[in-house]
């Protein structure tokens, strides 16, 4: 099946649209009373991120020591689902895929 | 090498002397104050992307998200002092990162986690209402030919992987247990818009990510319309559009002028 995109499917897709988009959610029309607030960025998305007497916060964290690769990401990864694997779960090693 | 380009090398390499040259006021070792100063600029990138990226970091844990980080931002130094901009390119060097090849998503999650931080800082435009398409249907000789512009808030990502689950996922107070009910490996496409002053995603279908993407590319409706059915010939267009429009992602319909009438 090919439909032909016309003026006419075109304006009567629009026509739907109106109709669909006007339907929902009668809160919706509040939520553009917003308004721009500055200074509650996220920690770090602010334009510098170390303000006065603040010079030397994280060094106490040391992160800039991984050079080994020896460890393998530990996070989620193992919870979540995948078909293609042997263990129907994600993997932390490449794993040869098996058919989904 | 200049004396800058000098210092900026010594900051990326870690273990290194200290560029030549640096005094202390107290005659204190210099060498141990510059580590201070290099670790601090990179715990500081490398949290700019933990908290631009915070699934993506509890996909791989914190060790492992930290120490691909720090590779990335030693090769990528940030080219403005606004770090909501930092992290371009990251998900592009997570899909070459040799560790996380047994993490096939974790290069698309940060992707599309990376496109939200863009869409709540992206430029405000006001975006067209149900009641500023009456000169749409006015003109509806003109439509094929028309173009739509797109908010500057609005990305498409398709992924052959399962993203938006995966990222609504950690949103649950019991990530583990929505973990368990998502299929990475099934391909998710998502539309991000900022509707009214919230980042918000739409699941997509392929057909209409294709559409989107098309509109996104100045491509006239009817052949955005046409590529999109081309994907998938029952691709609906009313509820693509009744979608751009409830997710406050179009700001103009621009038609070709010689086939205005107003």
């Amino acid at each position: 099946m090919n439909k032909q995109i016309t003026a006419a499917s075109l304006a009567f897709a629009f026509g739907t649209a109106i109709a669909v988009a006007a339907m929902p959610v009668a809160a919706e029309e509040k939520t553009m009373e917003k308004e721009k607030c500055f200074g509650i960025a996220m920690k770090g998305k602010n334009d510098c991120k170390a303000g006065a007497g603040t010079s030397c916060a994280g060094t106490s964290k040391m992160d800039y020591q991984g050079n080994s690769w020896s460890f393998v990401p530990k996070g989620t990864c193992e919870k979540t689902a995948s078909p293609t694997s042997p263990s129907g779960k994600g993997q932390l090693a490449e794993f040869k895929e098996k058919k989904a | 090498m200049s004396p800058q380009a000098r210092f900026a090398a010594s900051l990326l390499t870690p273990g290194s002397r200290c560029p030549p040259g640096l005094m202390t006021w107290n005659g204190s070792d210099p060498g141990r104050r510059f580590d201070v100063y290099r670790n601090n600029v990179m715990v500081s990138l490398i949290d700019a992307l933990a908290d631009s990226c915070p699934v993506a970091e509890a996909l791989v844990g914190t060790r492992f998200f930290r120490a691909m980080a720090g590779i990335f931002v030693c090769a990528n130094l940030p080219v403005s002092p606004v770090m909501a901009h930092y992290g371009k390119g990251f998900d592009a060097f997570i899909r070459t990162f040799e560790p996380a090849a047994g993490v096939p998503y974790l290069a698309d999650v940060a992707r599309l986690e990376l496109l939200r931080v863009q869409a709540f800082h992206a430029a405000d435009a006001v975006p067209l209402k149900s009641a500023d398409l009456a000169h749409v249907l006015a003109n509806a000789d003109a439509l094929p030919g028309a173009r739509i512009a797109l908010h500057p808030s609005v990305a498409v990502m398709p992924s052959p992987f399962a993203i938006a689950s995966l990222w609504l996922a950690h949103q649950s107070d019991d990530v583990s247990a929505a973990l368990g009910g998502v299929d990475a490996m099934r391909a998710e496409a998502v539309l991000i818009s900022r509707v009214g002053l919230d980042v918000t995603m739409f699941s997509i279908d392929a057909a209409t990510s294709v559409f989107v993407t098309s509109l996104a590319a100045d491509m006239a409706l009817a052949s955005a319309a046409g590529r999109a059915q081309a994907t998938d010939p029952a691709f609906d267009i009313p509820a693509a559009l009744a979608l751009l429009l409830r997710g406050e992602a179009m700001i103009a319909i621009n038609f070709p002028e010689s086939m205005l009438n107003d």
